[in-house]
């Protein structure tokens, strides 16, 4: 072939430089940080040190204190398991509700075509956006959503309820009309959950569209003629096919909600008292608004880069591996 | 009630039923998808009086949009503002700093990529495949952690006199971290599906490997090359965390949306204005890229 050896070097050095000095250099940068004693508001110190006799290393300070600090602070406790369950909430949400939508739309017809382009929206809505405009929804007082749940979804259920409790059986409490969603500490999670799933299930759903329109339409006619009804044929048959385009958008999806960080700032602000602080949110918050402990938010974010490096390599396999 | 009862053939009426439910899901999750942005439309015309209750009959009114872009006049007038202890919010600052940046942003990282994604495509060298996956990998790194040393080495960093914190070049770089990779591996996707034949003439009429890629190659890719610009353009537009931490008082459009806190909690129709500012620019550019939207975000593995 035409090719010579150095012209692909010249062609993907400076992509390639860049994308070194913007990733592996934070990373690198942030270890390095992660075991320093090391706030904005005092002078910091560093172990390695340039002087006029060349490079000297200081090991006495270098330790893992913050990373010890990490593991006995029930604020960063607390944020793992916040985004443990905001992370299983949205994902679970998102990719089911993701997968209804696919399976709704795929089909031709006007209603679905129309569908089919709407959902590309809640992407094009930026994350901060989305925090602030579910926040205003809610409100308890002037809310459309706090309205249309207490209409649509509690008022039935109470009505229900009523006639339970009409007859001389139990006694059921009804649900309040009045809940104050994120003044709640599980609603405010659930809610921040579902303004995520709000911009990923359409999208889930878009993903889902390209795998359900390359299933070869003989087998459903198979099925069909076996006697297998609609239900059957979505269990047995559509599930079974899209096994690995579901574990590799499930995969990518709770990276991301790994990572979410947007809302949290604009919709909850981390309460009520700390129901909503995700990693992400508390690093930020000892390390740019409250004690400015870069060395503590450099050693809580690695814990981060771990977990995400496992889910990453997870990822990875997947997709290199897809039948 | 069984079909019978009905008079009707069974299997038509179940088949109607079935198309009715399809119907009634469809609406559902249209609902779904465009109530918060519908309601977010109806809040940015409505007159404060209105914004904060769920009546849907008002007299639109421009006059949020004034306020955020701040002609005193109007608040002035009103009064309503003053007593509020609030003036106008200027954001048409942040307004150009998010087209500023962003704009920058691909016209920087756009050229390089098309380049690395066409060596990725076209050439085999050592490391190729390993490197185009680890560029996909680093797009799994929390942005905080690339936030924190960036936050303490522009503190720092002087260019031009100034440090690079608070300021839209600092912005610009940082962002690469997340437009670069992502753009890398869309425009690839355009290379890959181009037929190599027409290369190959080339060569055997006696271009060169540059020749071939800026005469030949680029103009053929410049639909893919446009589609990505706009993907990125998105992604950096909307970018929130960079923009709070790098950015600061450099404010983008995602955080001056924060700016809209008054003394008496956050003012819901400046809120809902600058929001439709935010998003309706997008809207266009999302349309205009939305069969590529997946691929780009899932680089390419959900096909």
């Amino acid at each position: 072939m035409r090719k010579k050896r150095w012209v692909p070097w010249v062609l993907v050095g400076p992509a390639l430089l860049i994308i070194v000095l913007t990733t592996i250099y934070p990373l690198l940068a942030a270890l390095y940080f992660s075991f320093h004693k090391y706030n904005l508001r005092r002078p910091a110190q560093f172990a390695i040190q340039i002087g006029e006799n060349g490079i000297h290393i200081d090991w006495n300070l270098l330790s893992l204190n913050n990373y010890a600090l990490a593991f006995n602070d029930s604020r960063f406790i607390n944020s793992l398991y916040v985004t443990f369950w905001f992370t299983v909430i949205s994902v679970a949400l998102s990719v089911i509700i993701g997968l209804f939508i696919a399976v709704i739309v795929q089909k031709g017809g006007r209603l679905h075509t129309l569908t089919k382009v709407l959902l590309i929206f809640p992407f094009a809505v930026s994350p901060a956006l989305k925090g602030f405009s579910w926040r205003f929804m809610l409100n308890e007082e002037y809310g459309i959503y706090d309205l249309l749940i207490d209409q649509l979804i509690v008022a039935p259920i109470n009505a229900l309820l009523s006639i339970i409790n009409a007859l001389p059986l139990v006694e059921i409490p009804l649900i309040s009309e009045s809940i104050v969603w994120l003044g709640d500490k599980f609603w405010a999670l659930f809610m921040l959950a579902m303004s995520e799933t709000w911009g990923w299930a359409p999208l889930i759903a878009l993903m889902f569209v390209g795998a359900l329109g390359s299933i070869d339409e003989q087998i459903y006619e198979a099925a069909r003629i076996d006697g297998a009804n609609r239900l059957q044929i979505f269990f047995r048959v559509t599930l079974p096919l899209l096994r690995s385009v579901i574990l590799i958008v499930t995969m990518l999806k709770t990276i991301f909600s790994l990572k979410m960080f947007d809302q949290v700032v604009t919709m909850t602000g981390g309460g009520p008292v700390r129901a909503t602080q995700t990693i992400n949110y508390y690093i930020h918050q000892i390390g740019f608004v409250r004690s400015l402990d870069i060395g503590y938010a450099s050693a809580m974010s690695y814990i981060l880069v771990v977990v995400l490096t496992v889910c990453a390599a997870l990822y990875v396999s997947l997709v290199l591996n897809r039948d | 009630m069984t079909a019978s009862t009905i008079g009707q053939n069974p299997s038509s009426f179940r088949l109607q039923s079935l198309r009715v439910l399809e119907t009634l899901a469809l609406l559902l999750i249209i609902a779904f998808i465009m109530l918060p942005i519908i309601w977010l439309a109806l809040t940015s015309i409505k007159p404060r009086e209105k914004a904060y209750s769920t009546e849907i009959v008002f007299q639109p009114t421009l006059d949020n949009f004034r306020v955020i872009f701040a002609d005193y006049t109007v608040i002035m007038n009103e009064g309503t503002d003053r007593e509020r202890g609030e003036l106008g919010r200027d954001m048409f600052p942040s307004v150009v700093n998010s087209v500023v940046v962003s704009g920058a942003t691909i016209l920087i990282a756009i050229p390089l990529a098309t380049l690395a994604a066409y060596a990725f495509s076209r050439y085999s060298f050592f490391g190729n495949g390993v490197l185009l996956v680890w560029i996909l990998t680093t797009q799994f790194i929390p942005a905080i952690v690339v936030a924190i040393p960036f936050f303490t080495l522009f503190r720092t960093l002087e260019v031009f006199g100034s440090p690079l914190l608070g300021t839209r070049l600092g912005l610009i770089i940082v962002n690469m971290s997340i437009v670069l990779p992502y753009a890398i591996w869309m425009i690839k996707g355009f290379v890959d599906a181009l037929p190599g034949e027409i290369e190959e003439a080339a060569f055997v009429d006696g271009c060169n490997d540059f020749q071939i890629l800026f005469f030949i190659s680029l103009p053929l890719i410049r639909p893919g090359v446009l589609v990505a610009s706009v993907f990125a353009f998105i992604m950096s537009w909307n970018e929130f965390l960079f923009a709070l931490i790098i950015g600061r008082e450099m404010r983008t459009m995602q955080v001056a949306l924060m700016t809209t806190r008054g003394a008496l909690g956050i003012m819901w129709e400046l809120m809902a204005a600058a929001g439709l500012v935010v998003m309706v620019p997008i809207f266009f550019l999302a349309l205009f890229i939305r069969k590529n939207v997946v691929d780009g975000l899932t680089m390419g593995a959900v096909k």
